[in-house]
């Protein structure tokens, strides 16, 4: 009972305000973190540049960004002020103009701060990239199949041109060797390049249809398509802000789940993309065996799979997860048992067009 | 001549044996009969288990038909379904497995289904008809 007065309690505290000074990198982790979290409210922030990586980010998750700092510093019931300018002026400046009930974290705790941020972000690309190679350990069948196919080809056409005496005929094989060694070349381009670390470039805003496309094509690798039938319902131009590498990984990894959810019997997956002004959804849904209404609350969970021992590695949803939410966008699933699922990624609306 | 891409086969041409090549891939078909041709098989293709099991079910390819090379990653009805049923059904007729994918505990356990090769892609034309010459006396050996 003393549990339930306290969370109710919790439940309906004001937020924390809290005003960051500063946006350079720390701002920007600093922002890109806590605005993810509900019971922080940020009630603005300020750079001495307003061209400064954190003021655009600010702008896209639609936080009040100002010039002028004396104004937020002295923001009425403001809790706390972080300042990540490391300026030793901008800390005499905040004493001299706060209200006294904010609390000011600057300097080295600031500098800490920054550094646990800095150091979770790493770790989640690393658990990110291990989850990739995990997960590309299952594309060993896919990929023998599709490079071994085009060699017997390749072997057929050959050991028939060392006899061959139709020249219509060797020039008609050869093309056909040629056009089979750039189907296997292909594979091992494909895959290089979705099993590389993903780059640590800037977001950018991504073309999404494209990248579905390309997470089409490696999802292939990881699982059979036999008896699916896939249906692209396309918007034009549609676009996101994000890391294009990251992106593609959870549209394989949610086109591989919904393929697999369809191994008894086929069906159809399909992949629609949508822009409008409340902003940008992208769904994958299939035809298959649903998932439970039992299990549905913890499928995003680290470590929870309904694959065998040694076959999932329970991290596909939960990295899905952590980068649609990195991306301030959200995922939603819904699901009827033996009838189908459907995910569905909602971006914030574009604020560019894509490059 | 020789181009048998349904049951149609002529009785009157000389013959060293009816093979029924099943992959989902038109081009290994098309290798597979270019190789085979060579050493005077008739050869019948199937793109699928289902069409396969169609095919050898269809007039007198029941009687004819000598030998399966199959695939095992296809759709409709995949190689080891359609393998299971060759063997209850016409034990006579010897596989042998063509796949793109060497897998030790598959390759096993087909061998232990009574299939006669387990072959992965890519095999040089020589080694496909020796398998093919094997199985052909296999199955002579089992009509003895």
């Amino acid at each position: 009972m003393k549990h339930l007065t306290d969370s109710a309690v919790v439940s309906t505290i004001a937020p924390v305000r809290v005003a960051i000074l500063g946006a350079g990198r720390g701002g920007t982790a600093l922002l890109d973190l806590l605005h993810q979290i509900p019971s922080i409210e940020i009630v603005g922030i300020t750079d001495r540049d307003l061209q400064a990586p954190g003021i655009q980010r600010a702008r896209d998750l639609r936080i009040p960004v100002t010039d002028q700092a004396e104004e937020l510093v002295r923001t009425h019931g403001l809790n706390l002020i972080m300042d990540v300018t490391g300026d030793p002026a901008m800390e005499r400046f905040i004493q001299s103009h706060k209200r006294p009930a904010a609390d000011v974290l600057s300097g080295s705790a600031a500098r800490v701060l920054w550094e646990l941020v800095r150091h979770e972000a790493k770790l989640q690309a690393e658990l990110f990239h291990a989850e990739k190679l995990a997960s590309i350990g299952s594309f060993a069948a896919g990929i023998a199949h599709d490079i071994n196919n085009p060699l017997q080809l390749i072997m057929g056409l050959a050991e028939n041109l060392a006899e061959e005496t139709d020249l219509k005929t060797v020039h008609e094989q050869a093309r056909d060797i040629v056009e089979a060694v750039r189907r296997t070349s292909a594979i091992s381009r494909d895959l290089t390049q979705y099993a590389r670390k993903t780059s640590a470039r800037d977001d950018a805003m991504v073309a999404l249809n494209g990248r579905l496309d390309e997470a089409l094509k490696i999802a292939r690798y990881a699982t059979s398509f036999h008896d699916i039938t896939v249906r692209r319902d396309y918007q034009p131009d549609v676009a996101a802000r994000g890391n294009q590498d990251e992106l593609v990984h959870v549209f394989v990894n949610l086109i591989t789940n919904a393929v697999h959810a369809m191994e008894r019997g086929g069906g159809t997956l399909t992949l629609a993309t949508r822009m409008s002004r409340d902003g940008v959804t992208v769904s994958i849904s299939d035809t298959g065996c649903g998932i439970s209404p039992d299990i549905s609350g913890q499928i995003f969970e680290p470590f929870f799979t309904t694959k065998d021992p040694g076959k999932g590695t329970g991290l596909g949803l939960y990295n899905v997860k952590t980068i649609v939410t990195k991306m301030h966008g959200k995922i939603d699933v819904e699901s009827l048992v033996d009838r189908g699922t459907t995910f569905t990624i909602t971006f914030p609306p574009a604020t560019e067009t894509p490059s | 001549m020789g181009e048998f891409t349904s049951g149609f086969f002529m009785p009157d041409q000389a013959t060293n044996g009816r093979v029924l090549v099943v992959d989902d891939e038109a081009d290994i078909r098309k290798v597979v009969r270019m190789t085979l041709q060579k050493a005077g098989y008739d050869v019948l293709e199937a793109e699928n288990g289902e069409k396969a099991i169609e095919t050898i079910n269809a007039g007198e390819n029941r009687l004819l038909l000598d030998v399966v090379i199959c695939d095992i990653r296809m759709p409709k009805i995949n190689g080891v379904e359609a393998i299971a049923y060759f063997r209850s059904n016409y034990p006579r007729v010897p596989v042998i497995v063509l796949t793109g994918f060497p897998d030790t505990d598959m390759a096993t356990s087909m061998l232990r289904q009574g299939v006669v090769d387990y072959l992965v892609k890519p095999v040089e034309g020589e080694k496909l008809r020796e398998a093919v010459a094997r199985a052909m006396e296999q199955r002579e050996l089992a009509h003895l």
